[in-house]
């Protein structure tokens, strides 16, 4: 199958937001803190008006007289006083072109006085710190402590106590297409063109970061070259809306690849510390300490921490349990959504440390996973109740392909398994507007395609199999926020689940509404005859266009407008002693995969020769487009298996902020064999029961990758990624891991 | 970042436009895969580019013991020519792993060799072949054996207004080149080792370079004297992997540690040698 969009993206002719122009447009480029953490003494912008083509510069003082109103408490738009992260924004500078705007930006002088960083979790923390040296320390932004039972009278009844440390680095989206928008201030209309996976979403954030009423934004969407979770926010759209304001020209922003590392939102490191106990050969208790950096993060604005803790603990039974952790605030980058957020690292250290565990006790990994998996109707670690939930099904292939691969592999080869578990967000609203047009069937979206194939290839699937005809005749369009049906956006692997949903109850509502209009009494079907939509009943057939009333005809169509507003269900359990905030789980979602590699001893190169994903589908509705999705997932979290790490100098800066050294995986990389399953049945709350596949499948590739290179070799490697060099120092013993952030 | 774009057709043109002492100085154009994104992120600040596109640079040739190539010529052509794979084999495999297929069609010898990257895959391999360089400019032309043209990491004997006519390398030679790094394909050498084998040296037929060093790749003429033979005991080898671990400063950079360096350094050059070896046995025959 080739996607509709496939040739004209590969022949350059869809317009990204890069690409659109506005005439009497400026370009606005930043000037950005080139220090981790500095005092701003003195901005001096007089040098960059003197350059030819400079229009304006912004900086923090200009901002107090430009808003409608005083807006929310948040992040400061440019950074006043101090700066706290590389990259943050001090000020900008917009002119004619964009030579002209960089030229100025070069010439703004900002007089810092660098103040002493924090920039290194490892550094800071070599052991899990005491609850005094944590009361008193100045960057804990959140703290989370929950438990069930008394883990430590457990860990003293234990046969065995198994105790690890894990590491993991930052690591970013990388989108192939850099944040970008173009604004244009016309009165009481701020309308903005950006990139991003949810237009709504931005719209109530520069509505909260402008102090402006929703109705005045105006949010279009463009086509999105990957968002992978950093599209969410609006990060350049104020500033650029600032400058129009200033101006009364349109101005864009489009950031380099460089920027786009530096000021992104993305995932930072955290250190764990895994504790398991055994009696009788049970799992009985887990206890999980950690760290998570969240970069220059607003004082208690975290939902990373309480999110992500309970991955740690993974998807199995478990009599007590103790997971207690901070969010610290440091001088990176502020920590952001990135594909199914911190769940790969979680899951590293959780599944890593569940199979060397049973490998500590002779015991085959994946037969003590199904003695210990969540089966629908246990309850989960938080208490909710498990439904429908493939994970013992997946363990059971996965055991089949591990065994099957272990028998023909040559000697020195490796396989490992790794279960990770998800909860979507298809509570999350959205609704749909279906037209009967003459232009055939038309879905009106606010959120472009994002390259999934959700918006473009998945809703008019959805509007199809409810018609009973081919989707070829239903087409998406697009319309800014003003116009567009509001839905949620692109993210929490919800778009074709739950949106899904609403696309279906406005298809369902149209065919009640044909087949009420439609002459005669017996079974209406629908069939497609010359690209349009075509009603039949007793005998007699044509376009469905002929039951349109003249107003509607008038109007450019029959409407159908549905919304679906799913629940995330569940309360945390009443035996949970808690301190600090965590979120209870809805619609889980499996994914056990299998990797099998080889590993060079002496070099420590790793290569992925077969992958297997076994994935719990629920229903899958665009079957291309969730093979696409676990492909891409697969091979993005090899990435942050093997290859990808933002390194900083001693200094705090992002060492590798291009693609050069921040090495994602190329085309040459996929592993030569892929086998992707569905495992439909254990149905989901999202359309058709259908569940979420963006994020699910990158969740257990680490893990499984370094469970086969402990199967490979003998020695586990507890830190992310698996690079050659630290798997070679694993397997040589001695030389000291390099640690995250420095290799 | 203003710069003129010339294109001349001839020699004399071109030496006209890169007038040595014009300031800014205008620079000469190969493949521009390293030098345009340099100028692009402010490194350099030419007065003018001189394109060589139109010069006739981009040749092949086979004379007697010799392939020349032109000093414009694109590594995806070079790696094409059947030549090479031939009697170079492991100039031929470190050539297929420069970059990526795209890069390696614009790409060229001439550019990589006066750029003198420190993690050059293609300069350990031409150090260990002895390759010489024919240089040209408005004075005329003179000859330089490669490892005297390599000054330190980015730096060359190179004068302004000068060109990579055609690089020289002696032929058939077996050999080969050994390389790590973290991502397989599209990334940067950590290490990178290359051997060779000549027939008429009394001390050793072995000729060793590698790149990763602290400095540009370098020959590594400790190892090659523990080589007395063209198929070395394995004792030899060891001794040849000691001299080359202790004798080699290495880089210290966020791509590779030290210490990791130097083990890969052993690891490689046994690869190298033992691989060297048999393709010799192979090609027996057919050397001069």
């Amino acid at each position: 199958m080739i996607r509709t969009d496939a040739l004209p993206k590969a022949r350059g002719a869809l317009p990204y937001a890069p690409d659109v122009e506005l005439p009497g447009m400026l370009w606005a480029v930043y000037v950005t803190s080139p220090h981790p953490h500095a005092e701003i003494r003195r901005v001096d912008t007089a040098g960059a008006r003197e350059v030819p083509g400079v229009v304006d510069v912004l900086t923090a003082e200009d901002l107090p007289g430009l808003l409608p109103r005083e807006p929310e408490p948040t992040r400061p738009l440019l950074a006043t006083k101090v700066t706290r992260f590389v990259g943050e924004p001090v000020a900008l500078v917009a002119a004619e072109n964009l030579p002209a705007a960089r030229a100025g930006a070069s010439r703004v002088q900002v007089d810092y006085r660098v103040l002493p960083a924090f920039t290194d979790l490892e550094r800071e923390f070599p052991h899990w710190p005491t609850p005094e040296e944590m009361r008193s320390h100045p960057q804990v932004n959140a703290h989370v402590h929950a438990r069930r039972g008394d883990f430590d009278q457990v860990a003293h009844r234990a046969d065995h106590v198994h105790r690890e440390r894990y590491q993991t680095a930052m690591v970013a989206q990388v989108p192939l297409e850099p944040h970008a928008c173009l604004a244009r201030v016309q009165g009481d209309d701020w309308y903005v063109l950006t990139t991003t996976q949810a237009p709504f979403g931005i719209r109530e954030d520069l509505a909260d970061k402008l102090g402006l009423p929703q109705e005045k934004v105006r949010v279009e969407g463009t086509w999105v070259g990957g968002g992978f979770g950093g599209k969410n926010e609006a990060l350049l759209e104020p500033h650029a809306l600032l400058l129009s304001r200033r101006t009364g020209r349109p101005v864009r922003i489009a950031l380099t690849f460089q920027e786009e590392f530096l000021f992104s939102r993305t995932t930072q490191p955290a250190i764990f510390w895994m504790e398991s106990c055994l009696k009788d050969g049970k799992l009985v208790a887990r206890r999980t300490r950690l760290l998570l950096d969240t970069g220059a993060s607003l004082p208690g604005r975290d939902f990373a921490l309480g999110y992500s803790l309970g991955f740690t603990l993974g998807p199995y039974r478990l009599e007590s349990f103790e997971l207690e952790g901070y969010a610290l605030r440091t001088h990176r980058p502020p920590f952001g959504p990135h594909r199914a957020p911190l769940a790969p690292q979680c899951t590293f250290a959780s599944e890593g440390h569940l199979d060397s565990l049973a490998r500590d006790r002779g015991e085959d990994p994946v037969e003590f996973r199904l003695r210990h998996v969540w089966r629908p109707g246990d309850r989960t670690a938080l208490g909710q109740p498990v439904g429908p939930f493939a994970a013992e099904a997946g363990l059971r292939r996965a055991r089949e392909t591990a065994r099957a691969w272990k028998a023909s592999a040559p000697p020195g080869h490796g396989v490992g398994v790794a279960l990770g578990f998800w909860s979507t967000g298809t509570g999350a609203g959205g609704e749909a507007r279906l037209t009967l047009s003459p232009e055939g069937l038309v879905l009106l979206q606010g959120e472009r395609e994002i390259g999934n194939g959700s918006i473009w290839q998945g809703l008019p699937e959805v509007v199809a199999a409810t018609l009973g005809v081919p989707p070829a005749i239903v087409s998406v369009r697009y319309g800014d926020t003003a116009h567009a049906p509001f839905d949620s956006g692109v993210w929490g692997s919800r778009t074709t689940a739950a949106l899904g949903y609403a696309v279906a109850k406005a298809a369902e509502g149209l065919r009640r509404e044909l087949e009420r209009r439609a002459p005669g009494s017996g079974p209406v079907s629908f069939t497609a005859r010359d690209g349009a939509l075509t009603v039949a009943r007793e005998g007699r057939s044509y376009p469905a266009t002929d039951l349109m009333t003249p107003e509607e005809r008038a109007e450019g169509g029959l409407r159908v407008e549905a919304k679906h507003y799913g629940k995330n269900e569940g309360t945390l359990e009443e035996g949970l002693v808690l301190e600090g905030e965590m979120f209870p789980y809805s619609d889980l979602i499996a994914s056990v995969h299998v990797a099998e590699v080889s590993v060079d001893r002496e070099t420590g190169a790793v290569k992925v020769l077969r992958y297997a994903a076994f994935q719990d589908a629920g229903k899958v509705v665009n079957p291309p487009g969730y093979r696409g999705q676990v492909e891409g997932a697969i091979v993005m979290g090899l990435g942050t298996a093997l290859t990808e790490e933002g390194l900083l100098d001693p200094e705090g800066h992002l060492a590798n902020p291009g693609l050069l050294d921040y090495r994602i995986p190329t085309l040459s990389d996929p592993p030569p064999e892929l086998t992707i399953v569905a495992l439909e049945g254990s149905l989901g709350s999202g359309v058709w029961g259908s569940k979420g596949v963006g994020e699910p499948p990158i969740i257990p590739v680490p893990a499984a990758v370094a469970n086969a290179v402990a199967d490979a070799t003998g020695a586990r490697v507890t830190v992310l990624p698996l690079t050659p060099e630290r798997v070679s120092q694993a397997l040589r013993g001695g030389a000291r891991d390099p640690g995250g952030g420095r290799r | 970042m203003a710069y003129a774009l010339h294109f001349p057709r001839s020699f004399e043109e071109a030496f006209r436009l890169l007038d040595p002492q014009g300031q800014p100085p205008a620079l000469p154009l190969a493949g521009g895969t390293d030098l345009l994104p340099a100028v692009e992120a402010g490194r350099w600040h030419p007065g003018a580019l001189v394109s060589l596109s139109r010069l006739p640079l981009a040749t092949f040739e086979r004379a007697g013991d010799e392939v020349l190539i032109g000093g414009t010529l694109p590594l995806r052509r070079l790696e094409r020519e059947p030549a090479i794979g031939e009697l170079l084999p492991g100039f031929a495999e470190a050539l297929r792993e420069v970059g990526s297929v795209p890069l390696r069609h614009r790409a060229t010898l001439g550019g990589n060799v006066v750029r003198a990257s420190p993690a050059s895959d293609l300069l350990p391999p031409l150090l260990a072949l002895e390759a010489s360089l024919d240089l040209r400019s408005q004075h005329g032309r003179r000859r330089v054996a490669l490892v005297d043209f390599l000054r330190g990491s980015w730096e060359t004997t190179l004068q302004r207004g000068e060109l990579v006519e055609r690089i020289r390398v002696p032929v058939p030679r077996p050999g080969s080149y050994r390389w790590q790094r973290v991502r397989p394909a599209n990334d940067i050498s950590q290490v990178g080792v290359a051997t060779a084998l000549v027939t008429s040296d009394a001390r050793s037929p072995w000729r060793i370079a590698a790149g990763g060093m602290e400095s540009h790749p370098q020959r590594l003429s400790g190892a090659e004297a523990a080589l007395p033979q063209e198929d070395p005991s394995p004792g030899e080898i060891e001794e040849a992997v000691h001299r080359a671990r202790e004798g080699t400063r290495l880089k210290d950079d966020r791509r590779a540690g030290e210490e990791y360096r130097r083990h890969l350094l052993g690891v490689l050059l046994r690869r190298s040698i033992t691989s060297t070896v048999e393709r010799a046995r192979s090609m027996k025959g057919r050397r001069t």
